[in-house]
């Protein structure tokens, strides 16, 4: 029986008042296999409720922000009626949504068209899972989860590759192999930072990541080999926005061009798993360049200790939200500024530029760690 | 394949890829209205193009025939709504030949600044349209932030935010505010600031170098032989513009440069807009200090009969040439014919000569360049 | 969507049922009055109004409604901006069935709802969207302002509000383009009301007399003062290139039979110095003359008409007049060709309109782009070019009968203008 090695207070919670209560059991039924069963099941709901709950719950937040920072970077006031300067203008988008008429187009391959959004929300989730929250705050803290990231990301591109094929519409195909194209080239470069993140750190367990770059600002990996540290995480934000197809590397969607690619023929409770995953995954990828470049959960100390101990005063987990947040300002600044480059361009950049230079930084990393100790 | 192409598909080729229809439009975001455009394509390459037109055809040549003169005027205004004021010249100057009537030298400052401010909002939404297809959106509300300004001017002076219906034979319509130059100097004082940053904004962009650089070449020949006018034309390479050859209204008494600029791609046509609409601030000073502060604003009142003959004028509008040709076969208050030449019509036809052999993505660069208006088209 | 409407009849009858299936009414059309979605749908001059609403100063994003989609299926919204043609309609009707329900369609400004300027002689024009889809608001103006769509959109938020799911929101139908002619029905009902309005005043005006037979208005006529307007003469300027004698002389010697409009017993040559400085040489051109003229023009160092300004033709009783516009590019003059075209009355009289009454060679091989002015002139005139590389219909259905510019064009959907 496989119990996961969980460190999270729940989860301790959990294994501790499983066993004290099955002591009121009928004595027959008492057994140490059934109670971690049990207390694995809970743990399982729990932990599937938590992830839901972060995921799910910080979309709505995340749309209205995007919103607004759409509307205040564009010298307009975004949503204003709906709640106090329109918070609640992203439920009645869902509660509209979840109520809209949903059909799939005549030509479409049924099974797969319904199939495909459901796919996409995968991988953020499982990604979502492996991120530690605070010290003791972890889903599940494999000891593999770089690679076990590496492996999961792709699965987004299977859903949007099958939801374009099976919408049977000429743009929606066109904008799932542009998307097609792009995530799986954009791959390589996204697993070669993770792959930078791991030389430093010596680790692939995320926990472990997080916990070497304890103490304080000049210990986060991008502070940390000088230099080399913040290439690093500006090859990571270049590929992971192009990883989640977001503007200006979204030519997948490329309103303009295509009128939607691949969710073009997609309306109702399927678009919104959509949009849905669109932004998840935009926090899936904040939470990983929070994890492997800016610390974590660690609170952003600077090495004077009567500041230090009023900062560490404060929890991780709301450390982790707030350098996830910037992150997230710092996506959405990045969209509402550039404009869109051509997807042979896109390809030329990454295949031409981004992977010689990450290679580079490799072999550069690689020295700085052999010369250092 | 060549056996069943759709019809105005004409290239034969040998290909070993599977080829594929497009439809692009009617209802696109980048076709700029109600345009639809037929692609062939190889993968992502455009092997050629049809543009179907017609889809917002009103008929108003055959309306104008049986109407007056002057309600021809407001029919102008829903052409090439962009530039509306310049359109309502492009009509009254025709008629003015006709009736031989002459314009008052502050009627004549009053249309040039109007002219210019119209071809500065015109020039704004092209500069909005072509960030914004190229995907930043946010390029397309700073476009329409400034031209709100010569919105509050237009509404000021005609009545009307967009459809103007201002100049008539002799003059306008009524005489300008007080207020009319000081807030047109606040606006250009404003506009300085904020060109600065537009500019900043795009033009050294390297997205926006990558994407239109050597983009949708258009041959000084070809630009010629299919008869492209206004900044298409001189980004190409051809110093022609109707303001200088065919001086219209007090054009020949005032100092500005022709931008000419000689690739003729897709950055070189975004150029020579952004140097117009500084080219027009210039213009515009010139006006607010030489605008006489007496003297009448239109001459006498007529009524707009015209004797018979044929009548021609062409004005340079923002998008082009833009030229009226009216026909009187009895004198009186209605037209024969109206027959009017919008630039934009030209432009869409050699748009399947530059988008050839380019990707899907390009096209809307180009089509935003070229800078069509499908109504003023169809008509 | 279609659960909910299940809802008032299982719960209606339970006690305290109906309460519950007015709180899901209410979030409900809270949700959807407070979120529309329009579709990025415009064809002329309202599509730039409501562009400007969505802009930094109108702001319609404060609304909620600022996400506009490019796709009809993620629509809720069918903002019809911008004049209806015949040939529109069809997609119109197309987009409509796309997007899913339920779905709003608003009419912004006058072409839309009865089709604004373009009602009267019009054979392209649908009069209001209406007679195509069902229309939730009606937004006049022409075009009309941001906020004028504005209270369109807060009208139809008003609309949703009132919505139940015990009378479930239905898919209205498309409805027959052809046949549907409401316009007409409410000018008649207008007509009828005003006509009850006149005989009202008339009886009160009446009885208002008969009250007070000593009444004397005190009104009194302002004189404004009218503005002493001068006239002013008109200076024609000339520039570039050959003069207007200059082009006819060097013409006529090549081609002897060229002669201009004129309506005077005098020489041609004073007429030619008679034409103003600016107003281009038309000249009238033989038939058979009319392609070697153009290839002449183009090629010829002392002309070089490079660039073509347009092809238009006009309708006569007995012949089209083929106006081709030339003009120098570097030279920097330009040249009117009028070609005469003789009707073809061998055609039998009933089949003239919808048949092709005149020929002429396609010049497009010496100008590319005359090969859309020529197919526009095909469309409108019915002139056949020969050679033409690509003659189908421009602007008109390939089903379209007749051709509308000829003057004796009839067309069943067109209402002549009341004079």
């Amino acid at each position: 029986m496989y119990v996961p090695s969980v460190t999270h207070p729940i989860g301790d919670f959990v294994r501790e008042w499983v066993p004290k209560l099955s002591a009121y059991l009928p004595e027959q039924l008492q057994s140490q296999t059934l109670d971690s069963i049990v207390a694995f099941l809970v743990n399982a709901v729990i932990c599937i409720i938590a992830v839901c709950a972060v995921n799910i719950g910080s979309a709505p937040i995340l749309i209205y922000m995007e919103r607004k920072v759409c509307a205040h970077v564009q010298c307009r006031l975004g949503p204003m009626r709906l709640g106090w300067h329109g918070t609640l203008q992203t439920i009645a988008d869902v509660i509209k949504m979840l109520f809209k008429e949903v059909y799939a187009p005549s030509g479409a391959d049924k099974l797969m068209f319904y199939l495909a959004p459901l796919i996409v929300l995968i991988a953020p989730f499982m990604v979502a899972a492996l991120i530690p929250f605070d010290k003791n705050l972890v889903v599940s803290d494999v000891s593999m989860g770089i690679p076990l990231i590496i492996a999961v990301n792709g699965f987004g591109v299977l859903g949007i590759l099958l939801g374009g094929w099976s919408s049977n519409n000429k743009y929606s195909l066109l904008g799932a192999l542009r998307s097609g194209a792009q995530m799986i080239s954009y791959e390589i470069s996204f697993a070669m930072i993770l792959l930078f993140v791991v030389m430093i750190s010596g680790s692939t367990n995320l926990m472990t990541i997080t916990q070497s770059q304890a103490g304080t600002i000049a210990d986060w990996f991008i502070f940390k080999i000088p230099v080399l540290g913040f290439i690093g995480f500006i090859l990571f934000f270049i590929s992971s926005t192009a990883e989640m197809n977001r503007a200006p590397f979204d030519i997948a969607e490329a309103e303009q061009e295509l009128t939607g690619g691949y969710h073009t023929e997609y309306n109702g409770t399927p678009f919104a798993m959509f949009y849905l995953a669109e932004y998840i995954a935009l926090v899936t990828n904040s939470a990983l360049a929070t994890t492997c470049f800016l610390g974590g959960f660690h609170a952003p100390c600077i090495g004077v200790a009567a500041v230090d101990n009023y900062l560490t005063m404060v929890p991780g987990v709301v450390w982790f939200f707030a350098k996830v947040f910037f992150m997230i300002w710092c996506y959405m600044m990045v969209r509402w500024t550039f404009v869109r480059p051509r997807v042979d361009q896109l390809m030329d950049f990454e295949w031409k530029f981004l992977l010689p230079v990450n290679l580079l930084l490799l072999g550069a990393g690689a020295a700085y760690i052999v010369i250092s100790g | 394949m060549s056996a069943t192409l759709p019809p105005g598909f004409r290239i034969q080729r040998e290909t070993n890829t599977e080829e594929f229809f497009i439809n692009m439009g009617p209802q696109h975001p980048s076709t700029h209205g109600a345009l639809r455009l037929a692609l062939r394509m190889d993968g992502e390459t455009i092997v050629e193009l049809v543009p179907h037109f017609g889809y917002i055809h009103r008929g108003m040549e055959k309306q104008a025939e049986s109407m007056s003169y002057l309600q021809y005027i407001a029919m102008s205004d829903r052409q090439d709504y962009l530039t509306a004021i310049q359109n309502n010249l492009g009509v009254v100057i025709a008629l003015e030949k006709g009736m031989n009537v002459g314009v008052p030298e502050k009627g004549e400052y009053i249309r040039v600044m109007l002219q210019e401010l119209g071809r500065i909002a015109s020039h704004l939404v092209f500069y909005g349209c072509f960030g914004g297809d190229l995907g930043g959106q946010t390029c397309l509300l700073f476009g329409f932030k400034e031209r709100e300004m010569i919105h509050d001017i237009l509404e000021e002076v005609t009545g009307s935010r967009l459809t103007t219906n201002f100049f008539r034979p002799g003059g306008s319509r009524y005489d300008v505010p007080d207020t009319f130059l000081p807030r047109v100097k606040a606006f250009l004082d404003h506009l300085e600031g904020a060109m600065r940053d537009y500019e900043r904004f795009l033009s050294k962009n390297i997205i926006v170098l990558e994407r239109s650089v050597g983009i949708g070449i258009l041959s000084k020949e070809d630009a010629i032989a299919y008869g492209c006018s206004g900044p298409v034309l001189r980004a190409s390479g051809v110093e022609f513009d109707v303001r200088r050859a065919n001086p219209y209204s007090i054009y020949d008494q005032l100092d500005f440069d022709i931008p000419v600029f000689h690739n003729g791609d897709c950055y070189d046509r975004y150029k020579i807009r952004i140097a117009e609409i500084h080219e027009s601030m210039k213009i515009l000073r010139q006006c607010i200090d030489k605008f006489p502060k007496e003297g009448a604003w239109r001459s006498k009142e007529k009524p707009v009969r015209l004797p018979v003959g044929r009548y021609y004028s062409e004005i340079e509008t923002a998008k082009g040439l833009y030229a009226t040709y009216v026909v009187a076969a009895t004198t009186g208050e209605k037209p024969y014919r109206i027959h009017t030449r919008g630039p934009s019509f030209p432009h869409i036809a050699a748009l399947n000569k530059m988008v050839q052999g380019h990707k899907i993505s390009d096209l809307v660069t180009i089509m935003a360049t070229l800078d069509p208006v499908i109504p003023e088209i169809d008509r | 969507m279609g659960i909910i409407n299940y809802a008032p009849k299982i719960l209606d009858p339970i006690p305290g049922g109906k309460y519950v299936v007015n709180l899901v009414d209410y979030v409900v059309n809270w949700a959807r009055a407070n979120s529309i979605w329009p579709l990025t749908y415009g064809t002329s001059c309202c599509a730039i109004e409501m562009m400007s609403s969505s802009m930094a100063r109108y702001d319609i994003a404060r609304f909620g409604s600022e996400v506009f989609r490019a796709s009809p299926r993620q629509a809720d919204l069918f903002i019809l901006a911008g004049t209806i043609t015949r040939r529109m309609a069809p997609a119109i009707q197309m987009l409509w069935e796309q997007i899913p329900g339920p779905k709003y369609a608003i009419a912004m400004g006058a072409c839309t709802i009865s089709g604004g300027p373009f009602i009267y002689d019009n054979y392209a024009v649908v009069r209001g969207a209406q007679n195509l889809i069902p229309v939730d608001v009606f937004v006049p103006g022409c075009p009309p302002r941001p906020e004028a769509l504005f209270h369109g959109l807060l009208t139809l938020r008003e609309k949703i509000l009132k919505e139940t799911c015990r009378h479930p929101w239905h898919v209205g139908r498309p409805k027959d383009v052809s046949t549907m002619d409401r316009y007409r029905e409410a000018a008649k009902t207008w007509a009828a009301l005003e006509e009850m309005k006149d005989e009202e005043m008339a009886e009160a005006r009446a009885k208002f007399k008969e009250e007070h037979p000593d009444y004397k208005s005190s009104f009194k006529p302002i004189r404004i003062k009218k503005e002493e307007l001068p006239e002013v003469p008109r200076t024609p300027t000339h520039k570039g290139g050959l003069t207007q004698s200059e082009l006819f002389a060097k013409l006529h010697a090549k081609f002897p039979k060229v002669s201009v409009h004129t309506h005077s017993d005098s020489p041609i040559e004073e007429v030619v110095a008679q034409i103003p400085a600016d107003h281009p040489l038309e000249v009238i051109v033989d038939f058979e003359d009319y392609l070697p003229m153009v290839e002449f023009l183009k090629n010829d160092p002392e002309f070089k008409m490079d660039f073509l300004i347009d092809e238009t033709a006009i309708d006569y009783d007995d012949h089209f007049d083929l106006v081709t516009m030339l003009r120098s590019m570097e030279i920097g003059h330009k040249l009117f060709l009028c070609v005469q075209l003789k009707k073809d009355f061998a055609i039998a009289e009933e089949a003239r309109p919808t048949s092709l009454l005149a020929s002429v060679p396609t010049i497009s091989n010496l100008y590319p782009g005359a090969e859309v002015k020529e197919r526009e002139i095909y469309d409108m005139f019915g002139i056949n070019f020969e050679g033409h590389p690509d003659q189908r219909r421009i602007f008109l259905d390939k089903d379209f009968v007749g051709y509308p510019l000829r003057k004796d064009f009839t067309h069943p959907q067109m209402i002549r203008r009341p004079v």
